[in-house]
């Protein structure tokens, strides 16, 4: 809440700032595209990654990959987030076994899950099935480890209201043990979110057919470098905006 | 809707970290008569808490048995409605669907259960905030909102350990004043766990003084104050006599707890 304690000279200081910063880096951009420093080709100009930029809006192709690589996203964080649940569930309602379980998970959940794409490759082959599984694996951890985390903590007294009026293990589970982890739920589907993103867009940048990531690095090896800044640039936004709708919903329901 | 509670021989040992068996309950006797208002009350570790938690069916006793109306029952028990020390409203539900919990669970139809809680929600002096959330309430406000949830599911005895424990003095006999009322309203057997003693004697037709540990029940003293009663009659000399009495019983052993506690 640091921004609402400001006085308002000093907010219109930062706004100004935040509003220069990019209109400095594109300047920058455009001198260095135009001084030929580096060399030619490998910054365009401004105007030239605009109409690439352009081109690209206005072709089937660009929609066909976006369309993949949505679908590979959605259809990955779908399963990290069940899969991850129910697991964080499961394993945190038994404190014995989330003891033992919770230092392969953690490590397990730093390790970047980019070496396991030689297995994915392996079992589901080129296509959109292997980002998928690459995606799930990569979201799952932050979101089972969150779930898992909020499980032990939920507080005894409310488990013991729902014991006092007999309630079913499902009941239990319903009414008491799903709403309690709404927050750390949330929590590890924002995290998760971005590793499932950064798997699945490396899997489409290291062996695919289709795909954004796929897309820039065809322009990469076919030397259209304005077209793949464009394509990164679409990237950015795409998940600047899956990003955005994430941090609505967790301050719509997560109330902690 | 009321009945009548028995212990019976209740003892409980519990493990230490440490390994050490320690006695958390002496066998208990204890018995509730039917709409009876019963206050245990104790030094800090005399073990009351173990006691709500093997009557209330938490936790099993090592021996002895809970007799609700003549029969043995083991386990939760309908028949037994509990609230909690701590802070037990659920916070992501109003105060309304709090209060209408039990009802909901027990698959009662939705237009019955919010009608029936709203009754409860009168009763404990909360109508106007059936859909404030608990966050939005003060400390004394949830907690009647937890009274409100137990009572809604019909109890046949109210178990409460400590309610107004975490309240100040103030809200702590205002309160009592309002659970007077609902008492009175309601004729419920009913047993309070507390270390307060002008609590027990405000709220209670007889007070049960328990032991530091091994808790066992050393005596029981009939309050015989008029009721309806209300808070003004902490005042009167024959108040402050029964406070006299029970803290007399008490003082020894609240003694021993603290010498206990300083050598731990």
């Amino acid at each position: 809440m640091a921004q609402t304690s400001m006085n308002s000279g000093l907010r219109r200081q930062v706004l100004t700032l935040q509003v220069l910063t990019p209109a400095v880096v594109v300047i920058l951009w455009e001198l260095i595209a135009r001084s030929g420093i580096l060399y030619e080709g490998v910054v365009p100009t401004i105007l030239e990654v605009a109409s690439a930029f352009w081109n690209e809006l206005s072709s089937p192709e660009l929609y066909h990959h976006f369309g993949v690589t949505l679908m590979e996203l959605f259809g990955g964080f779908t399963i990290a987030t069940l899969v991850g649940v129910v697991t964080g569930i499961a394993l945190g309602s038994r404190p014995f076994v989330s003891s033992v379980a919770d230092p392969f998970l953690s490590s397990l959940a730093t390790t970047p899950k980019i070496i396991f794409l030689p297995v994915v490759m392996l079992i589901f082959g080129i296509g959109p099935e292997s980002k998928v599984a690459l995606g799930a694996l990569g979201g799952f951890f932050p979101i089972a480890l969150s779930t898992m985390s909020g499980t032990l903590n939920v507080r005894p007294v409310l488990v013991n209201v729902g014991k006092a009026l007999n309630l079913t293990r499902w009941q239990m589970l319903i009414k008491i043990y799903l709403p309690s982890l709404v927050g750390p739920i949330i929590r590890g589907m924002r995290l998760g979110l971005g590793v499932t993103i950064i798997a699945i867009l490396l899997g489409e940048i290291k062996l695919s057919n289709a795909g954004l990531g796929f897309l820039a690095i065809e322009y990469y090896n076919t030397f259209h470098i304005a077209s793949m800044y464009s394509i990164l640039i679409i990237i950015f936004l795409t998940a600047l905006s899956i990003n955005a709708v994430m941090s609505y919903i967790s301050q719509r329901f997560d109330r902690a | 809707m009321t009945a009548t509670l028995e212990v019976r021989n209740v003892s409980k040992t519990f493990e230490s970290d440490n390994g050490d068996r320690i006695q958390a309950l002496a066998p208990a006797n204890l018995g509730v008569k039917q709409g009876e208002f019963l206050s245990i009350i104790g030094p800090s570790g005399c073990g009351k808490s173990t006691l709500f938690n093997i009557i209330g069916g938490m936790i099993p006793p090592d021996s002895g048995e809970v007799i609700v109306n003549g029969v043995s029952v083991s386990g939760p028990h309908k028949d037994i409605g509990m609230v909690f020390q701590e802070e037990s409203t659920f916070p992501w539900r109003t105060v309304l669907d709090n209060v209408a919990f039990s009802l909901e669970v027990a698959g009662m139809e939705k237009k019955e259960r919010l009608e029936k809680a709203r009754h409860f929600v009168e009763l404990v002096g909360l109508t106007g905030f059936e859909h404030h959330f608990p966050h939005q309430l003060s400390g004394g406000m949830r907690q009647r909102t937890a009274i409100a949830r137990t009572l809604a599911s019909e109890p046949r005895i109210l178990l409460m350990d400590e309610p107004f424990g975490a309240l100040d003095e103030q809200t702590r006999l205002l309160l009592g004043d309002k659970l007077l009322k609902i008492c009175d309203a309601l004729k419920q057997t009913t047993m309070l766990i507390t270390h307060n003693i002008t609590e027990a004697v405000q709220l209670s037709d007889r007070v049960a003084v328990m032991s530091y540990r091994p808790g066992t029940i050393m005596r029981t003293i009939d309050i015989e104050l008029p009721r309806p009663r209300d808070s003004e009659l902490i005042s009167t000399d024959k108040f402050a006599g029964y406070v006299g009495r029970i803290w007399e019983d008490l003082r020894m052993e609240a003694d021993r707890g603290m010498k206990a506690a300083g050598e731990a």
